[in-house]
């Protein structure tokens, strides 16, 4: 049964949950609360063999619910069932065991560019950027990667970057309008969030879509709403919202 | 010999114009007691060395002490937006931010640890940050002649590392998570560990397989109870959420002084007692 009240936070979490598989080994880094809990319903739902690995080197952390929670914090290790730290995720994924890694970006082009590093030049910015924290090498060796963006407009999804922090190797990009797919070389429009519209992701993409069929992703389900609340229940999916 | 002394003099031991490697990870276990000590004795000019840095660096750059940052990531955690001091001083080109994707943080520490002038990393293959900076270098392999990405060797001349406990010799136990401060204990020329607490070296005997840092790699050893604050240190304190929306709130030079004013004497409680 579909239930009707949702808000795109819990859609993009369902959505990307779903495109997690049993039994992948998935990174997340800092500032990731919405892939980090889009994990951990996965594995309560059809993936209960994920390896969850994350900054603090916690495997598999039994809980994120803590209130003080951070997406690199303790309660990731405290309940955790090993220890596996950070450089080491890295190293995984350079011999090409890591299935999955979430990044993250500011613009992203139709060919798979991402920025994530300034607008403006490099050596005297406009607006100097976070940085793109893993993804230049990540996003070249794990053999999935996934952009989880939650603002979908013109002036994310660019003509041109800025600067290209890293490219290619992409896998999906999600937002609260639609996912993209990377295939031969170019952002493909995958399928449209079922609140959203052609219309609308035309409107606030800043380059041509390319597209071969009109699909919708499934809206959240009772059964995924309900287990959301049990694992988040405080809300930290919506924190970039 | 012990090599316990105050925060001031182990901080003493920093020069204008140094690379310096700073433990923990973004809002976590940073040696924040360490960065405030050094923004008092207003070092200048320093190289930071972090993969992915929030409060240390953003504050050491509001101060004015720094030159350029090495990391992968500068920023707060969602909650708290990006780091605006360090944004600010590198869009006015007061500070040159050195971009990594911290894996390349590790390999440039990693090369240092050998002593080898730089260190192949797999997977830096695509992008402007290969064109946009000199620590970078891509050649060609000598034995498949396929090209590779070289990343300089970092050589920090300071680490500040803090940890839950140590003795008077440094041998020290990071509890939980311990993020790249192992590394770069052994990259370091000098490292200087603050500590929440001081315990016996027969105790930390019993430990010894335990022990991350052993003393003989440790110049200094500084008793700083609180040190990481308002970053986390695992099983001891979490975020202080109140000082850090403080310290946002808090826009010029003026008001951060008073900022750092508020943790001085916490930072100095330790003073050279052994516990």
């Amino acid at each position: 049964m579909v239930n009707q009240q949702y808000r795109a936070s819990d859609m993009m979490t369902c959505a990307i949950a779903n495109l997690l598989n049993d039994g992948e080994t998935v990174f997340h880094g800092v500032s990731s609360h919405l892939p980090m809990i889009a994990m951990m319903l996965a594995k309560r739902l059809h993936a209960p063999n994920l390896v969850h690995l994350n900054i603090p080197g916690g495997v598999n952390p039994s809980s994120v619910t803590q209130a003080s929670y951070s997406s690199a914090g303790a309660d990731l290790f405290s309940g955790a069932e090993s220890y596996f730290p950070l450089e080491e995720v890295f190293d995984l994924s350079m011999r090409g065991r890591l299935d999955v890694a979430f990044l993250s970006g500011i613009q992203f082009d139709l060919h798979g560019n991402i920025n994530a590093s300034v607008v403006g030049s490099y050596q005297k910015p406009k607006v100097r950027l976070p940085g793109g924290a893993g993804s230049a090498v990540l996003i070249p060796t794990a053999k999935k990667a996934i952009i989880w963006r939650t603002k979908h407009d013109k002036r994310t999804f660019v003509e041109n970057v800025d600067f290209i922090t890293t490219r290619g190797n992409l896998w999906k990009i999600v937002t609260p309008l639609c996912i993209f797919q990377y295939k031969a070389g170019k952002l493909h429009l995958d399928r449209i969030q079922p609140t959203s519209s052609l219309e609308e992701v035309k409107a606030n993409t800043g380059f041509e879509l390319s597209y071969d069929e009109i699909k919708y992703t499934n809206a959240p389900t009772e059964k995924e709403l309900s287990l959301l609340k049990k694992i988040d229940p405080f809300d930290y999916r919506s924190i970039e919202f | 010999m012990s090599k316990v002394m105050s925060l001031k003099d182990a901080v003493s031991l920093v020069n204008d114009g140094d690379t310096i490697a700073i433990g923990g990870n973004v809002l976590h276990r940073a040696p924040m007691a360490a960065v405030r000590e050094i923004i008092r004795q207003e070092k200048k000019l320093l190289k930071l060395v972090k993969t992915a840095g929030a409060h240390d660096i953003d504050l050491l750059c509001a101060m004015d002490c720094v030159e350029t940052v090495d990391a992968g990531f500068v920023s707060y955690e969602s909650k708290y937006g990006l780091a605006t001091h360090y944004r600010k001083a590198v869009e006015q080109g007061n500070v040159r931010a050195n971009e990594h994707a911290c894996y390349t943080v590790i390999c440039s520490l990693r090369a240092a640890t050998m002593n080898v002038p730089f260190m192949p990393v797999h997977g830096l293959n695509a992008g402007d940050l290969l064109l946009e900076n000199d620590y970078f270098v891509v050649v060609e392999d000598p034995f498949s002649g396929t090209p590779v990405t070289l990343v300089k060797a970092i050589v920090p001349d300071v680490a500040f590392i803090h940890v839950q406990e140590c003795d008077q010799q440094g041998n020290a136990r990071i509890v939980g998570p311990k993020f790249e401060d192992v590394l770069i204990s052994r990259a370091a020329k000098q490292v200087i560990i603050t500590t929440e607490q001081i315990v016996p070296e027969s105790r930390m005997k019993l430990l010894k397989d335990q022990i991350d840092i052993p003393g003989f790699l440790v110049s200094a050893v500084v008793k700083t109870p609180q040190g990481a604050a308002p970053t986390s240190c695992y099983q001891k304190y979490e975020v202080d959420d109140r000082s850090l929306q403080s310290f946002m709130a808090q826009k010029n030079k003026d008001e951060l002084i008073s900022y750092l004013q508020s943790y001085e004497k916490k930072d100095y409680s330790g003073g050279t007692k052994l516990w």
